[in-house]
């Protein structure tokens, strides 16, 4: 026994110790290396560059059809005569393009009796990859995939994208940013945008020439609104500049936490970019050096106190919450008041 | 000195939980030493760790004697279950009427369904949907003969499915039907049928009624890795148990990504236990995607004043971190949640609804497990609605899923028959009145329940009421239901005796309809719950 206990402190020693017990608590990772990001392809689209190769921020990887359909063709496919599903079409020589016809080119899907479906389109557009790389994979009608060595910070979701630009601090971490302060200087930035914005500062930002958001939450609602109005402006003839948001924490309001915020500090006014899968912002510049979290910094991701940060003090074993719930729980200390017990569920700490 | 252990631990991970229970056999028999639950990918270790040191603090003499010490105790024999997260299932159809039929039987299944037709999506959609690196089979399906509605398109379908199969070599696919027979398929998968090989099954054909579907649920199933999977295992938990206990027992189960019902039964004269269950990823807690149908049905089951656009917050953020937010409002709303996975469960399981009451219905999964046992009563009550009596009990240290793991069925059962008493809180007993009559519904006495040994005497029942009786845990009646008019508690009479089990709730009578019938008024269906939901919620501070 006494030979057990000194290898094994008892439980007190133990949730007394600095950092005992954060194992329970959720770990975010809030930067990773190096990044495969994926750019979808749609059958039709056409991949513009190849595995191995070397892509540069803006050039262009993904010829992506604006207006795509499926077409029915009589033929073989190919002058040889040796076509297979996922294969460009190659119009047999000879033959006319009539009034309304498609844009040459698309992709072949399948071939039923005697005719092949293909997937082409009207009006391509190419996507540009946002950061130096090298491609990794290349899918047809699945997607290019491009490996960078670059840092990159965790989001946890993305809409629209990719895009790039200079990263612009334009409101404080809990702030929420305003239509009427969308300021045109930040034409060609991604912006951070605080805890919170909304749908109309989401399209005046995208109206002034803002290339990106990134902001800690963002409600369905303005998701939904700002999607439909991705899909219009899509569909339009012009078509959009590149734009991308990067949501950070998740729908209900909450500022964006410390750790995130001193990065973002420390990368302003450099180039980054906002990719989708996985949701990230890569940082391209090598010579910024990204602060790392305390150690004992935790942070309340829900609840009441949600946004919330403080000191990790140890264990408070299961507690009684409101509603009559039981939960484990964590003692927190927020600045100089007395440790306050939180469920362990409602705690994240930073990696 | 001897080898065989003395304490093991039980691992559930779980998609939003990771749960440790440490075992334990101090004396002739194992038992249920300590459980302690954490946010998905938190390391088993470190949990296991802090059991194994509060054992040591409460009872040193116990650790010593089943060898358990925190720096020891994660080289200790474990059985460990995992959830799958569900994969995806491309379900096309040659019509909108095949689609269904194939996609309400893949809905009975764990996988993820996208289903489409070319009714609804043109062919490059279809290829796109197929094409997708988050789908990993394709069901394709057709009638023999195919119907009118399938045979303009079924040759292009055949074909566009041949050609994705040929596109992606690790593609499973299902053909339910003649699809391989037609020529399209030959064209697109530039191979006959034959020459597909493992990954390509051959699946009945649509029948034109809906009938049994087991055969091509089976199929579905198996391309699916289940050896370690919690929704799987947990099956043959319950089955032992069943045998064990000699009791029909179900079990409903909702996790973040799926949920599980299965009834399972003991074995007659030569015959072995055995059990039916329905899997489906549409009763996840929250789905993958939140729609508009998504959130009005938890709004129908919340009485707060949340609009529709911050009832979607909730659970996106709910999805994300299933973990958090799970007292307070926020344990409400997740209860709301799981009454609407239930249902979404209850009405993809009817075949097992319809069976008779079990004697004893475990509740299971991270939905379940931190909630007032009240509310998880009335969540029951509210959504399996089956006239006739059962006892409640919670999986409460999660161990229905790591003791399935053991493949020996007689020692799996020896263990679930030693930990038979701690595995499983008892919740109460729900007893669900069908057939009141309608004059009696609105809140009039329509019956009276007797309890043997009961010192408080007679409980009146008020018709399309619902109300707790404490039954302490551990203590056993019989309970006598008289009723002026017939009504429906497993068999239709006046005067019922059915035996009841106590428990943290006690005994919930609920004398509402079968089917539960809700106010279609919002305010008035959400001032039913309200005064349903006071009976369940202790020292509710709203």
């Amino acid at each position: 026994m006494t030979e057990r206990t000194a290898t094994a402190p008892p439980a007190e020693e133990r949730t007394a110790a600095p950092h005992a017990g954060t194992a329970l608590i959720a770990t975010r990772t809030l930067v990773v290396s190096p990044v495969d990001a994926f750019f979808g392809l749609q059958p039709g689209d056409r991949a513009l560059v190849k595995a191995g190769e070397a892509v540069g921020r803006g050039q262009p990887i993904v010829e992506h059809y604006r207006d795509p359909r499926t077409i029915v063709v009589a033929g073989s496919g190919s002058s040889n005569g040796t076509s297979a599903p996922g294969d460009r079409w190659a119009e047999p020589a000879g033959r006319q393009g009539r009034e309304g016809d498609a844009a040459p080119g698309g992709e072949l899907l399948f071939r039923s009796g005697g005719k092949w479906r293909i997937a082409g389109g009207e009006r391509p557009e190419p996507i540009e990859a946002p950061f130096e790389g090298i491609v990794h994979e290349v899918r047809a009608g699945t997607g290019v995939t491009v490996r960078t060595t670059a840092s990159a910070i965790v989001g946890r979701h993305v809409l629209a994208g990719p895009t790039w630009g200079r990263l612009q601090i334009v409101t404080d971490p809990d702030g929420e940013l305003r239509a009427q302060h969308v300021d045109v200087g930040a034409a060609g930035a991604i912006i951070v945008a605080g805890a919170r914005i909304d749908a109309e500062a989401l399209t005046r930002a995208r109206a002034v020439g803002v290339r990106g958001v990134i902001v800690a939450a963002l409600g369905i609602k303005e998701q939904r609104d700002f999607l439909a109005s991705e899909r219009r402006g899509r569909a339009a003839v012009h078509g959009l500049p590149p734009f991308g948001i990067l949501v950070l924490d998740g729908a209900s309001r909450r500022p964006i936490a410390s750790p995130l915020m001193a990065m973002f500090k420390a990368l302003e006014g450099s180039t980054v970019a906002i990719v989708g899968s996985p949701p990230t912002l890569v940082v391209d510049d090598a010579t910024v050096e990204l602060p790392k979290p305390s150690p004992d910094l935790v942070r309340v991701r829900s609840g009441p106190l949600a946004g919330a940060e403080g000191r990790w003090v140890g264990l408070a074993g299961p507690r009684r919450f409101p509603a009559g719930v039981t939960l484990e729980a964590a003692f927190v200390r927020f600045g100089g008041r007395p440790p306050v017990a939180i469920p362990i569920g409602d705690l994240e700490r930073f990696a | 000195m001897t080898t065989v252990p003395r304490a093991l631990l039980a691992i559930d991970a779980g998609s939003a939980t990771t749960s440790v229970a440490l075992l334990g056999k101090p004396g002739a028999r194992w038992r249920l030493l300590g459980a302690i639950s954490a946010p998905a990918g938190t390391p088993p270790d470190a949990l296991a760790e802090i059991l194994a040191s509060r054992l040591v603090a409460a009872d040193l003499a116990l650790a010593d004697h089943v060898g358990v010490t925190p720096p020891g105790v994660g080289d200790l024999p474990r059985l460990e279950a995992t959830s799958r997260t569900p994969e995806t299932l491309a379900v096309l159809g040659a019509s909108r009427r095949a689609v269904g039929l194939l996609e309400a039987v893949a809905a009975r299944t764990s996988w993820r369904v996208r289903a489409a037709s070319p009714e609804s999506h043109d062919p490059r959609e279809m290829t796109e949907l197929a094409l997708r690196p988050d789908v990993s089979a394709v069901l394709v399906g057709a009638g023999d003969p195919p119907g009118p509605d399938e045979r303009g398109w079924l040759d292009d379908l055949a074909g566009l499915v041949g050609a994705v199969a040929r596109r992606r070599p690790e593609l499973r696919v299902v053909l339910a039907g003649p699809v391989a027979a037609r020529a399209g398929w030959a064209e697109g998968f530039g191979a006959s049928f034959e020459s597909a090989g493992e990954r390509v099954s051959q699946a009945p054909a649509l029948g034109v009624r809906s009938g049994p579907d087991e055969p091509l649920r089976e199929i579905l199933e198996g391309l699916l890795p289940d050896s370690t999977d919690t929704r799987h295992t947990a099956v043959r938990a319950v089955l032992s148990l069943a045998d064990a206990l000699d009791r029909r027992i179900e079990l409903l189960e909702v996790g973040l990504d799926g949920g599980m019902r299965a009834m399972a039964m003991p074995g007659i004269a030569d015959q072995g236990p055995n059990a039916v269950a329905v899997r489906t990823a549409q009763a996840a807690l929250v789905p993958l995607e939140i729609d508009d149908a998504a959130v009005d049905a938890v709004l129908a089951w919340t009485t707060g004043s949340l609009d529709r656009h911050r009832m979607g917050d909730r659970l996106l953020d709910l999805r994300a971190q299933p973990w958090a937010d799970a007292s307070g409002e926020g344990a409400r709303l997740r209860l709301a949640a799981a009454r609407a996975a239930l249902s979404r469960l209850v009405s993809s399981s009817t075949d097992i609804g319809a069976m008779a009451s079990p004697d004893l219905t475990i509740i299971a999964g991270g939905a379940f497990a931190v909630a007032p046992a009240r509310a998880v009563a009335l969540a029951i009550a509210d959504t399996v609605r089956r006239a006739g009596a059962t006892q409640l009990a919670l999986d409460h240290a999660r161990l229905l899923g790591p003791i399935g793991m053991i493949d020996d069925p007689d020692e799996r059962r020896e263990l679930i028959a030693d930990l038979a008493d701690d595995l499983l809180a008892p919740i109460g007993s729900l007893l669900v009145v069908g057939s009141v009559p309608a004059s009696r519904r609105g809140g009039a006495r329509a019956g009276r329940l007797t309890l043997d040994g009961d010192r408080h005497g007679r409980h009146d029942l008020a018709g399309g009421e619902v109300s707790f009786i404490d039954l302490a845990p551990g203590d056993q009646a019989m309970a006598t239901l008289e009723f002026r008019d017939a009504v429906r508690v497993g068999h239709r009479a006046k005067r019922v005796a059915v035996p009841v089990s106590g428990g943290v709730a006690g005994l919930a009578v609920d004398m509402r309809d079968v089917p539960l019938r809700l106010p279609e008024r919002r305010d008035r269906r959400r001032a039913a719950l309200a005064g349903w939901g006071e009976l369940a919620w202790p020292g509710d501070e709203r």
